[in-house]
């Protein structure tokens, strides 16, 4: 902090962030958090708000084969790891898997992870019957359980099988993420760490930082800066979804 | 005169009606836990008693489908307050520990809040100044929230004095 006399602004602001977030255990002993402390981009009191776009960018060239620490992270986030021990693996639910692909002329294989893509246009929101299957303003993808009948009409439109049902009765839910017998469930883009300002578990725990995560919207975001300098695909952009989440390098 | 001999006995019989239910309540009720953290609800008692599902459905809505994260009616926050954690020597054993269930189960509500809610708040409850992520590790190892404070003071302290922290 020292050493960088040309502190920017919102440099400046998050450090401040961080200084707030120590905690005095005892008079003149402070401990500090050891990651960057989160601060909401807007008050708990507003709404959502379509100003913004959340957005990932995956770059396939970072992601290594083999490694699943995204899968492991979100799983033990929202705590759909081992809440199914009844199930097949094809029926246990799966918010996010890597896929690798290989081109069958090189041979040259890439890795990437697959989850909700959470489109523009999402398939699963026209379907649904009961308006479960929803979008947010800012451009998340969810299902509200509440109203959630579990007739698996929006797995069915989902051209990415990002979505899973919950075939068995569960216990022990994390707090922040409850999850229930008979509805469908899919990546969330981590809603709950957004709206506290943090970034969603499998962008945070990526080794490689292959997956950038940040508001579409704003064109002075580091995700919005690299799509503007990189090339990067929608998967099946022939479908005219336009998916939140883009990759680089396949 | 017989009239209002019987207008003057109305008051009388309702005085009846109406103390009787809150006499018989006074004994039987059930047996709800304490709160294990604050003084005060969110809102006055009788008012939480009467209205709770209806800020609670309320705030769902707002909460999901909008983004509108505020704690004052969440059901996440209710459990801060009225149920202690696993572990905890205060945590509900059965269901006639649990602050929504003890009284549910009396008055025969079955509701569906806990097929998918968690029941109880989780020591690392995302608010907490200790939980960061780059804390989750030593926190592993640690075990307990109460050593760990201990261990950063201690390092604070080490550091303190051979001067690595100004």
């Amino acid at each position: 902090m020292s050493e960088d006399t040309n502190l920017k602004r919102r440099e400046f602001i998050g450090n401040g962030a961080k200084l707030a977030a120590g905690l005095t255990i005892a008079p003149g002993v402070v401990v500090y958090g050891l990651s960057e402390a989160s601060v909401p981009d807007r008050p708990a009191e507003e709404p959502a708000s379509s100003e913004r776009r959340w957005g990932m960018l995956v770059d396939s060239n970072k992601c290594a084969t083999g490694c699943d620490k995204c899968v492991t992270a979100c799983g033990e986030e929202n705590g759909w790891d081992d809440s199914e021990p009844n199930s097949s693996p094809e029926q246990k639910a799966q918010w996010i898997r890597k896929v690798e692909l290989r081109h069958k002329g090189t041979g040259k294989s890439h890795s990437l992870p697959m989850m909700c893509q959470h489109c523009e246009n999402p398939p699963c929101v026209d379907v649904c019957p009961t308006n479960a299957s929803m979008k947010r303003a800012d451009g998340i993808v969810l299902v509200d359980r509440h109203r959630c009948i579990g007739c698996r009409y929006c797995m069915m439109a989902c051209p990415y099988k990002a979505r899973s049902f919950i075939h068995e009765t569960l216990t022990d839910q994390e707090p922040h993420m409850p999850r229930g017998k008979g509805t469908v469930e899919s990546c969330t883009m981590c809603v709950h760490r957004v709206d506290e300002g943090r970034e969603p578990a499998c962008v945070e725990e990526c080794p490689e930082q292959a997956i950038l995560f940040g508001d579409l919207n704003d064109p002075d975001s580091a995700i919005a800066q690299a799509l503007t300098r990189y090339d990067s695909t929608a998967v099946r952009e022939d479908l005219g979804l336009n998916p939140g989440v883009r990759y680089r390098g396949i | 005169m017989r009239i209002s001999k019987l207008l003057q006995m109305v008051p009388a019989a309702l005085a009846l009606t109406l103390s009787a239910p809150a006499l018989a309540g006074d004994g039987a009720g059930p047996e709800v836990p304490k709160a294990i953290k604050g003084e005060e609800c969110v809102e006055p008692t009788s008012d939480m008693r009467r209205n709770h599902m209806e800020y609670l459905k309320h705030h769902r809505d707002e909460a999901l489908r909008e983004g509108i994260r505020t704690k004052q009616y969440s059901l996440k926050q209710c459990l801060e307050c009225h149920v202690a954690p696993e572990g905890d020597p205060q945590a509900p054993q059965d269901s006639s520990e649990h602050f929504c269930m003890a009284c549910h189960e009396y008055a025969g509500v079955t509701i569906d809040c806990f097929q998918c809610h968690a029941t109880q708040p989780k020591e690392t409850a995302s608010f907490h100044p200790l939980v960061t992520p780059g804390m989750k590790a030593i926190k592993d190892q640690a075990g307990r929230s109460g050593e760990l404070l201990n261990q950063f003071a201690e390092s604070h302290a080490s550091k303190t004095r051979t001067g690595a922290i100004q």
